[in-house]
């Protein structure tokens, strides 16, 4: 057993890793984040999951739901840390996952990734406490300052597939049998079992007009703005799933842009990069101001178009605490994943995971360069095409926090000595 | 809420119905109280029975019951109070422990998270008293929604030698509080920690607050606790173990401070100084001891946090008698440091020191005087502080940046860890210099060649240290500043970093990000001296490049203009002479006086003659005229696109004829240009100025965040274009993208503690 698996043993068992070995594990991943791009590429099958927040006994009850790593294809869309009390064996469990796996684990920022916010939410706090000193602290933010701003996931597939067999034969898991292709979204319990389904739309070519638009002169692979038309390509009708923790940015037009970001730094107070994790979708025009006091929020019209310009299905996003686990809104082009269950222990709200599922043709895989600028001629406009691209099929796993029983009681570690 | 009428009848009515809702629903409540209770509690003072084992879950019912309305809560809290309702329970734990009855514990249990939870400081402060501490945490061990689960508070909050007494402390009292407070501690972080409701943690947490003030507040005054805590330090204390635990008490204290009101903490600063804590921080730096060291570290960055006035006021008396100053000591303690903390903690001191925007308290009323802008944006150090300044210069930062000095030569790019993460550490400095004192930091650059020897970083096979050496270059760039330009210019800096875009071209990674970032600021700026030099030395390489347009828009925007010599363009030729005579170019300017410069950057290059640099101070100050106001335009690209008039140089004497930086004589000339409408451009950006001034009046005490964090907001000139832009119709303006700067300045945002209202997560 290598010590990277002893390690990854004592993190799940929610113990404590030393101080010299948390060094060690920040440095082989920051060699490791150093070579992803700020926009990673997935391919699906993938798992997205959103905040969790130093719960961790939540967190675990994450991968007995969506399956063990590297069984399963992971991305984390950020906020490992602050408010609940165990961010630190949270986090350096999904670094160590990481690092130990490295092509099934992709991890990306959030807001709470930060110096100046873990000081105010716990997670500093909680490190000076179970170390007595702010090092630990010092190395996390180090490797959060390498984490990549985005992922884009390719080739998923527009059908579900059965499931993988829940570990508990339950009889209601009827679903498993026979899926229908039309179905679009499908919503499963923690067990496996059947909740809701969804079919697709197929009438949606309503008469949107293209917005006021560039030439489509692009193509190239999905989700890169360098791809002609709103089709997607051929063999990948469904687009790409673009996932980033908070949401857009006034800055950004294209996926691209955000890979001319220097993005090694504390997360900024304003700028592109400080909006693609702060921002929020809301029921307005345009751009509007957050409530945060950082990032924006943006209107079905923002989203739509941007979508629309990068070849774009679906945005996949954290950020905002939704009761129900998941949340998609203006039309299915956004959603919103929330993996924190009964949230600050007290919030009573369930979890859920996104699963998107692999397109059995093959075709949809077509690597993302970072597109070649003018190499293409090609894509000619058809007819007025609908705007919207339809969303690759999505299976929600909801499911509840972690027995009680199954953890200790949480609280965070008293101080040891005092003279005040 | 406050509603307001338009006719006082209006009013009258919305009371009227207000009063009468009310009431009936006080009526509603009672009768509720009365069903389920049997007990009015506005009739009778309520009472619960006396708890034993056998009636425990009536106790619960009916506590439960009544902490449902605020009147409930209220009697309840009277009756525990007055009946010490909580100590009758306490017997009760250990006997259902005894019988193993869990279902009686388990309501003790809930009993008392009510009795705590019903929120009032009388009760809280009562169950964390000597007599019954043990009690209440005990009873709280067995927590119903955990029933396999027994917690070990008791064992925890019994066990011996917690406290640390490094010095007797005499009054019983405060002693007792020091107890109380860690308890109180206790119940907040670990006993409560899962079911706290928002008003008993700001009730804890304000109970922790007022006692901590009042230990310190005792503690400071005590001037014989205070000579028997240093005294700790002298020479006749055999006892390591004790001075250790002295230098962690001091941490503690310091740490308490930070919630202090600002007299009460500056009050505790002076004594301890008064006692001597300079020395004992000396001490611990030096300790072998790594927590020691962290302590030290840590007193002297919150003495630094709270006033860098006064720390410095320290060096400059160290310097006066020629002590070795405080600054020495942390530089040669960085260099040699090998524990992370200590190290960035020595680093973020070095930094705050030497900053002196942390000292510009008098720059909001400056600003409301209006008129001279030079001496606003770059607020006159006090001389004492130019001195420091320029000491440090001469002999400190020599040493601090030995270790990248002494790379010249050097071959190999091979380093151990810790050099590796020295270097991080001293370019991170330097880039904090050379926002916060341009001119200085500018010649010690220039004259170490600093920049040439960071370029040979960017071969380091480490990537985080390409990634800091780049971000040095990122910074100096950002500056547009003419004699950065030249350096790299001269000594060809940009071909590594074009070549590390070659290397890892294929790939899509951080460092590559990075480099294009780079080079797209170049090419968002507009930058036209350092597009020219690119193109022309390495325009096959970059024709490589095609994966971003960044490298072919260069091209053909060099092609377009024949290299920036079209006729269009020609008040270009001299700036692009620039580079090639730089000798000229310096002496002419600086011999020839002109008014570009700036007021400080003029003192600091005269600081060999006291008189000079009075006067020169005079004159700037007086000069009021706008003209005086420097690098007004020097970045704004729409001024270089339509700009195309050669307005002879007028302010300039003879010999600095070719070299004078055009942009600079325009922005002195307005009458002259042909600028659309220049006298309004000007009173424009006037009032532009203004504003920011007051949004830098509002940042100025968070500088301490920028310090620690990324790139600085110190950058006049970036922080203009983002204010710019902002003006250019905000965020939601598509139609600008191009122009919109991706501002990686941090501080723009007027107050970090904005955030703190992050809901959803």
């Amino acid at each position: 057993m290598s010590d990277l698996d002893k390690a990854i043993a004592q993190l799940r068992a929610c113990r404590t890793i030393p101080e010299a070995q948390v060094r060690e594990l920040c440095h082989k991943a920051r060699e490791l984040l150093i070579e992803e791009g700020n926009v990673v590429t997935v391919t699906a099958p993938v798992t997205i999951c959103g905040d969790i927040h130093g719960q961790f006994h939540d967190l675990m009850e994450l991968f007995r739901v969506g399956g063990d790593v590297p069984d399963t294809n992971y991305l984390f869309m950020g906020d490992f840390v602050d408010r609940g009390f165990y961010s630190l064996e949270s986090f350096l469990l999904l670094l160590c996952l990481k690092v130990r796996y490295p092509d099934r684990m992709t991890l990306i920022r959030g807001n709470h990734e930060s110096r100046q916010i873990t000081t105010v939410y716990g997670f500093y706090d909680e490190c000076l406490r179970k170390y007595g000193s702010a090092n630990v602290w010092r190395y996390c933010c180090e490797v959060f300052d390498y984490l990549a701003l985005g992922a884009i996931v390719l080739g998923a597939s527009s059908s579900l597939q059965p499931s993988r067999q829940p570990k508990t034969q339950s009889d209601s898991g009827s679903t498993q049998e026979y899926i229908d292709p039309d179905i679009e979204i499908e919503v499963l319990n923690a067990e496996g079992g059947y909740i809701n389904s969804f079919p697709r739309t197929r009438s949606n070519n309503a008469a949107q007009s293209s917005p006021k638009g560039s030439p489509p002169t692009k193509t190239g692979p999905p989700g890169s703005g360098a791809s002609g038309w709103s089709t997607g390509t051929p063999g990948n009708p469904g687009g790409a799933v673009l996932c980033v923790h908070g949401g857009l940015s006034p800055l950004i037009d294209t996926v691209d842009k955000i890979r001319l970001l220097d993005r090694k730094q504390e997360v900024p107070h304003e700028g592109a990069m400080c909006d693609l994790l702060w921002s929020d979708p809301d029921e307005i025009d345009g751009w509007g101001l957050s409530p945060r006091g950082a990032g924006f929020l943006f209107g079905s019209d923002i989203v739509k178009v941007f979508n629309h310009a990068n070849d774009l299905s679906l945005i996949a996003r954290a950020h905002q605490l939704v009761m129900e686990g998941f949340k998609e809104m203006f039309d299915n082009t956004i959603v919103t994943v929330w993996s924190a269950p009964n949230y600050c222990y007290r919030c009573g709200n369930v979890a859920a995971i996104l699963e998107l599922g692999e397109d059995g043709s093959g075709e949809g895989i077509m690597s993302r360069s970072n597109g070649d600028v003018g190499r293409s001629d090609g894509g000619v406009m058809k007819e007025k095409e609908r705007v919207l691209l339809s969303g690759p099929a999505r299976r929600y796993r909801v499911f509840q926090a972690a027995p009680q029983d199954s953890r200790g009681m949480p609280a965070k570690q008293p101080v040891a000595d005092y003279f005040l | 809420m406050a509603l307001s009428f338009q006719e006082p009848e209006g009013c009258t009515m919305i009371w009227k119905f207000v009063h009468s809702i009310q009431q009936s629903l006080v009526a509603l409540s009672r009768q509720d109280d009365a069903l389920s209770d049997d007990i009015d509690p506005f009739q009778n003072p309520i009472t619960l029975p006396p708890p034993s084992l056998g009636n425990l879950q009536e106790v619960e019912a009916q506590l439960r019951g009544l902490t449902n309305t605020q009147n409930g809560r209220d009697a309840v809290t009277k009756f525990v109070l007055t009946d010490g309702y909580i100590q009758k329970l306490i017997p009760l734990v250990e006997m259902a422990e005894d019988m193993e009855d869990l279902p009686s514990l388990h309501r003790l249990c809930n009993i008392m998270k009510n009795l705590i939870l019903l929120n009032d400081t009388a009760i809280i402060e009562y169950a964390v008293t000597d007599e019954i501490v043990l009690g209440v945490v005990g009873a709280l061990e067995y927590d119903p929604d955990f029933p396999s689960h027994k917690a070990n508070h008791r064992h925890w909050l019994g066990k011996e030698g917690r406290y640390k007494e490094v010095v007797r402390i005499d009054d019983e009292q405060v002693r007792k509080k020091i107890h109380h407070t860690y308890r109180l501690q206790y119940l907040k972080d670990v006993v409560l920690a899962r079911i706290l409701d928002d008003p008993t943690f700001s009730v804890l947490n304000s109970l922790i607050f007022f006692n901590q003030v009042d230990i310190v507040q005792h503690l400071q005054m005590n001037s014989a606790f205070l000579k028997d805590l240093f005294g700790i330090f002298s020479p006749q204390e055999k006892d390591e173990e004790r001075k250790k635990e002295a230098v962690l008490f001091i941490q503690q204290c310091c740490a308490v401070a930070k919630n202090l009101q600002q007299p009460a903490r500056q009050q505790l600063y002076n004594n301890f100084l008064g006692h001597g804590l300079l020395s004992v921080i000396n001490y611990a730096l030096r300790h072998n001891d790594v927590a020691v060291r962290v302590g030290a570290t840590d007193v002297l960055v919150s003495m630094i946090d709270h006033d860098p006035q006064m720390v410095r006021q320290t060096i400059f008396r160290q310097i006066g008698e020629k002590q070795a100053p405080l600054t020495d000591s942390l530089i040669d303690l960085l260099l040699v440091e090998a524990d992370l903390g200590v190290k960035a903690q020595i680093a973020d001191a070095i930094k705050v020191l030497l900053d002196p925007g942390m000292n510009n308290a008098p720059l909001e009323s400056l600003s409301k005087t209006g008129g001279d802008f030079a001496s606003r944006l770059r607020p006159q150090m006090d001389p004492q502080q130019a001195e420091f300044l320029k000491k440090f210069y001469d002999d400190s930062a020599k040493k601090l940046f030995k270790p990248l000095v002494d790379l010249k030569d050097r071959e190999d790019m091979e380093f151990t860890v810790h050099q590796v993460s020295l270097f991080i550490y001293l370019i991170e400095i330097l880039c904090f210099f050379i926002r916060q004192h341009p001119y200085p930091s500018k010649y010690f650059v220039l004259s170490e060649k600093l920049a040439q020897r960071i370029s040979q970083l960017l071969g380091s096979p480490e990537k985080y240290l390409k990634l800091t050496a780049l971000k040095f270059f990122r910074n100096i760039v950002g500056l547009q500043d003419e004699f950065y330009n030249q350096t790299m210019m001269q000594d060809h800096l940009f071909e590594p970093i074009l070549n590390i875009v070659i290397e890892t071209m294929p790939r899509d990674n951080l460092l590559n990000s990075a480099c294009l970032e780079f080079f797209d600021f170049i090419k968002q700026q507009n930058i036209k001296v350092l597009i020219k030099h690119l193109v022309d030395n390495y325009r096959d390489k970059m024709k490589e490049i095609t994966y971003v347009n960044t490298f072919s828009s260069f091209i053909s925007k060099y092609d377009q203009t024949n290299g920036f010599t079209s006729s269009a363009e020609s008040f270009q030729d001299t700036e692009e002479d620039t580079p090639k005579r730089p000798g000229t170019a310096k002496g002419g300017r600086w011999a020839s006086g002109i008014k570009d410069l700036d007021p400080t950057e003029e003192e600091y290059y005269n600081t060999s003659d006291d008189d000079d640099e009075a006067s020169s101070k005079t004159t700037s100050r007086n000069g009021a005229s706008p003209a005086s106001k420097p690098l007004v335009d020097y970045s704004s690209d729409e001024e270089n696109e339509d700009g195309d008039n050669d307005s002879p140089p007028n302010g300039n004497t003879s010999e600095s004829s070719p070299v004078v930086d055009t942009e600079n004589e325009r922005a002195l000339t307005p009458t002259l240009s042909t600028l659309p409408s220049p006298p309004e451009r000007l009173s424009e950006k006037r009032r532009r100025e203004e504003d920011e001034e007051d949004e830098l009046g509002k940042l100025s005490h968070h500088k301490r965040r920028n310090s620690t964090g990324g790139p600085s907001p110190n950058n006049v000139l970036r922080r203009k274009k983002s204010f710019n832009n902002g003006a250019n119709g905000g965020p939601g303006n598509n139609g600008k993208h191009n122009k919109i700067a991706i501002s990686l300045s941090s501080a723009i945002k007027t107050s970090a503690d904005n955030k703190g209202g992050d809901g959803g997560s």
